[in-house]
């Protein structure tokens, strides 16, 4: 067991970038329909999207970091 | 320690051997590169006719001044217009730290203490803002809404902290780690295809593709990384500040914060 413990662990903590991508295509969709309702405000929202698009990857990015840990810290 | 060494002899003789990371040294070349890139400016900017249209390099110079003042208050609000300066120094020092694994030394950001201590630049200067702006009342918010609440509040005032440092190391970390399997992997597949090379063959496929990917990991990560810290910091201190904008407090301030 011991070593794949470890396998075994980062794969489930990896699975936590699940979530954060739907998130991610909800933003997007969200821009994008905001977007298509009001085209003027085009730069606005990218930029506010971009943003809000990173806070989301945060969720992700604490599972890979969880994951990668797993990986190669033992 | 060995066994022929006393104490004294140990420590005299290993007193420089100080165990630094990589990792700091390019630390303190980005901090090198941005004070002379300073000093040059703030020279060449003193030598100048303020009256004359700047053109070439100072225009671009001013266009980022000006930016970093827009964006202070736009984020902060008026009383903080005197951020711009804060905000530009460390929005250069993340996205050099970011781009500097492009020169193959190791980038700052992939060692942990690094994002920490920037971390804790932007949580001491929260929390600055708030005794500065609310004075006594900044302690109200531990006992918020009951004095019970104490240790709950003393946790979650870590919690920016936190999420400021594991998001920047994160994704600095994540980056590098993708980057070094990929190189591995491509290494190994191009020594097989162009093994008529000898151990040359794992170097002509390899930079073409990683390239591509240094392009998204080490630029637009960095980019967009720098734009969330700066943007989050700005709006984090912002909520610390006076809200009425036409207190006669806010202006005097604004003012001087100007100059």
């Amino acid at each position: 067991m011991g070593e794949a413990g470890y396998y075994i662990a980062a794969a489930i903590a990896i699975l936590g970038v699940m979530p954060s991508a739907l998130g991610e295509g909800m933003v997007c969709a969200k821009a994008m329909e905001g977007i298509s309702r009001n085209p003027e405000a085009y730069s606005k929202i990218r930029s506010t999207m971009i943003l809000g698009c990173a806070l989301v990857e945060t969720t992700a990015i604490y599972s890979l970091l969880i994951s990668i840990l797993c990986l190669f810290v033992h | 320690m060995p066994e022929n060494e006393s104490l004294i002899e140990h420590t005299a003789k290993h007193f420089f051997d100080f165990d630094i990371a990589p990792e700091v040294y390019s630390s303190l070349i980005v901090c090198f590169i941005i004070i002379v890139f300073s000093i040059v400016i703030a020279i060449i900017s003193k030598h100048r006719d303020p009256l004359k249209k700047p053109h070439g390099f100072m225009s671009v110079v001013e266009y980022g001044v000006e930016f970093f003042d827009k964006f202070a208050t736009d984020m902060m609000g008026p009383a903080f217009k005197g951020m711009g300066g804060f905000v530009m120094a460390l929005a250069m020092y993340l996205f050099l730290s970011f781009i500097f694994g492009l020169t193959g030394l190791p980038s700052p950001m992939t060692y942990m203490a690094i994002p920490l201590s920037l971390g804790l630049v932007s949580f001491v200067m929260i929390h600055a803002t708030a005794v500065r702006y609310q004075k006594w009342k900044y302690f109200k918010r531990y006992i918020d809404p009951f004095p019970v609440f104490l240790p709950i509040n003393l946790m979650s005032m870590w919690a920016p902290l936190l999420s400021l440092t594991l998001r920047l190391f994160g994704n600095a970390i994540a980056g590098f780690a993708l980057m070094t399997i990929m190189y591995t992997a491509l290494e190994a597949l191009n020594q097989m295809i162009f093994s008529f090379m000898g151990t040359w063959g794992g170097a002509i496929g390899t930079p073409i593709v990683t390239g591509i990917f240094h392009l998204y990991f080490d630029l637009f990560s960095g980019f967009i990384q720098t734009t969330v810290f700066i943007s989050l910091t700005s709006i984090y201190i912002g909520q610390e500040g006076p809200e009425d904008i036409t207190d006669v407090q806010t202006t005097e301030i604004s003012m001087k914060g100007g100059n």
